[in-house]
């Protein structure tokens, strides 16, 4: 058993750096991820910007030390999670009990897009070596395997709150003292499937994407990996720990199969069970990293929450996705990694391509980097398609 | 392990343009009412208030007006959310209203069918308007396999993942369709069978 899991360490990858050094430099430049398609093919090339890993799947593989020809989903996985692991300096993985919980939501659609295209021509072409590992679960063990992982495996895929409830598993599963320490987080690549799917939906921005604007007309997708390393009480005693993860909490307000309530029902309990579990009060939080994708929805449904719970004391809050584009099964990993890490040094993350306050809310996104803050609490949202709500709170 | 007691408490079997509740034929439209119009019928009938129903797809309205006529008197507001939940399957996935999307992708990918094009949609549908928060499956099978329903939802029961579930099988394609949902709860109501295949299967019949 464990009192407390504690954040030991943790790394990212995607559009907006290689790493969790560089993406804190773009975010103190203001250089957003998101560009014209270098990396994926699609009809839609000239129509979105999407904020793509910038680096092509040879790249990758040589990063991660793992074949070309396997998904981008896990090539991103990998880096990510063995630079999170290596950031806690407790050497070889092999010396504890870890598990990795890892997040996706495409599996490797990339290779199996791929394989269709000869495939669909002449039933008789295609390797079928890029379609074996399509499944979700199997880009996780791909992975395990590779870190040499042996305690547990498992794969999250519950929409855009899938990173967050893979941190949420780990945390439970160290509480319990089945192990000494998770590799929690999430990938996803860039695929067609998900370009043309959130296009049927009609919210994707044509332009870089504007959470908590009144202008915001939608999403841009992204891809990459986030992992933090949780660890136990007696494993925390090793290492130099960011923070604890104190509070979590997932809700659906079974409202509609893909957008939450107008009233943000389960955004709010999702937000109040992680302040109640963490046994701190709405003013206690620092900063709120919003789940905040720019969709019309989203972002009035979680503002609205914000009112409702922090009732006049609202924390500076910003949507990272403003640079990272929204990275679906990784987001709540990767912003997990940029909120741990905020609260370890006192940053708040500026929220790009803002302008014009949401007429419906009291209060607007942090424009500027800053350092230096007294951070105690600092919470992180993630909210996915058909109410599936999550919130997570660090603390120091 | 052994069974948990368990006894179907309601059925509704809606097929050839005509209701059976509780193995009484309650409702019937002439053979000439096209599926839209005869499921337009069950939404006035049963129903009304519920605007939604409009946007569905037409395999979500007819088992969501299935399961609303199943639930009709049968208060089960004294169970936990968590403890309902919805088991169903049937043989043509959502693939009637994936043609109907396909066929909008040409020019402009319609949103409102997206959303429709998984056969699951229909248990959504089901749980939303009755406040269904427990387990749910949709299987896709060649037919009805009876048994293996109620041995899936006898096992849920005998490991207490649920309390009461709605449970049987929506089908829908093109002008074809067949629904027959059965309430199953622990504690038996007025007029309740036993839950086996068996008193499933002559329900159906």
């Amino acid at each position: 058993m464990s009192e407390q899991v504690w954040i030991a360490g943790g790394d990212v990858i995607c559009g907006t750096g290689l790493n969790l050094a560089a993406c804190l430099d773009a975010f103190e430049k203001m250089q957003p991820g998101m560009g014209a398609m270098q990396h994926l093919r699609s009809a839609h090339a000239n129509t979105f910007p999407v904020a793509e890993v910038k680096a092509g799947n040879d790249e990758l593989a040589a990063m991660a030390g793992m074949p070309a020809h396997w998904s981008r989903t896990a090539l991103l996985s990998m880096i990510a999670a063995q630079a999170a692991w290596n950031s806690t300096g407790l050497g070889a993985v092999s010396n504890y009990r870890v598990g990795l919980v890892s997040a996706n939501t495409v599996g490797g659609m990339d290779k199996t897009e791929h394989f269709m295209e000869t495939y669909l021509q002449d039933t008789a072409t295609g390797r079928l070596r890029e379609v074996v590992h399509h499944e979700c679960g199997s880009i996780t063990e791909l992975v395990a395997d590779a870190l040499g992982v042996r305690h547990h495996v498992s794969t999250i895929s519950t929409a855009c709150s899938s990173g967050a409830n893979a941190l949420m598993y780990g945390a439970r599963m160290i509480r319990a003292g089945m192990l000494d320490a998770v590799i929690a987080g999430g990938t996803d690549a860039l695929t067609r499937f998900t370009l043309n799917g959130f296009n049927t939906l009609m919210i994707l921005d044509q332009q870089k994407c504007r959470p908590f604007d009144d202008t915001r007309t939608g999403l841009n997708l992204g891809e990459g990996a986030g992992y933090v390393v949780l660890v136990s009480d007696r494993l925390a005693e090793q290492t130099t720990a960011w923070c604890r993860l104190s509070g979590f909490a997932n809700a659906n307000d079974a409202y509609h199969q893909t957008a939450s309530s107008p009233e943000g029902t389960g955004n709010f309990i999702a937000m109040q069970g992680a302040l109640n579990m963490a046994g701190v009060q709405p003013a206690d939080i620092g900063y709120i990293n919003l789940h905040g994708t720019g969709t019309q929805n989203n972002d009035s449904s979680e503002g609205l929450a914000i009112v409702r719970l922090f009732n006049g004391h609202y924390p500076p809050v910003s949507s990272t996705k403003s640079f990272t584009g929204h990275t679906l099964g990784a987001s709540g990993g990767i912003e997990a990694v940029f909120s741990a890490y905020a609260l370890r040094h006192g940053i708040i993350y500026p929220n790009a391509q803002f302008t014009t306050p949401m007429k419906e809310l009291p209060f607007a996104p942090v424009t500027t980097f800053s350092r230096g803050n007294a951070l105690r609490h600092v919470m992180s949202n993630s909210f996915g398609f058909g109410g599936n709500c999550s919130s997570l709170v660090f603390s120091e | 392990m052994s069974n948990t007691s368990a006894h179907i408490t309601a059925s509704c079997i809606i097929r050839g343009n005509t209701v059976v509740k509780n193995g009484v034929r309650v409702y019937e439209a002439p053979p000439d009412v096209t599926l839209p119009e005869f499921l337009r019928g069950l939404y006035d009938r049963y129903s009304g208030q519920y605007p939604k129903f409009h946007k569905m797809d037409l395999l979500s309205k007819l088992g969501w007006a299935a399961a609303e006529i199943l639930l009709q008197e049968v208060p089960m507001e004294h169970y936990a959310p968590e403890d309902t939940g919805v088991i169903l399957a049937n043989t043509s996935s959502s693939l009637d209203t994936d043609e109907r999307y396909a066929e909008t992708m040409k020019e402009i990918a319609s949103p409102a069918l997206f959303v429709y094009t998984l056969p699951n949609i229909v248990i959504g549908e089901i749980s939303i308007r009755h406040t269904f928060k427990g387990e749910n499956a949709f299987f896709v099978a060649d037919a009805f396999d009876i048994p293996f329903i109620t041995g899936y939802v006898q096992q849920l029961l005998n490991e207490g993942t649920l309390q009461a579930a709605v449970c049987g099988w929506v089908e829908q394609y093109h002008s074809g369709y067949d629904a027959a949902l059965y309430l199953v709860e622990k504690k038996p109501r007025n007029g309740s069978l036993p839950f086996t295949a068996n008193e499933a299967e002559k329900l159906y019949r």
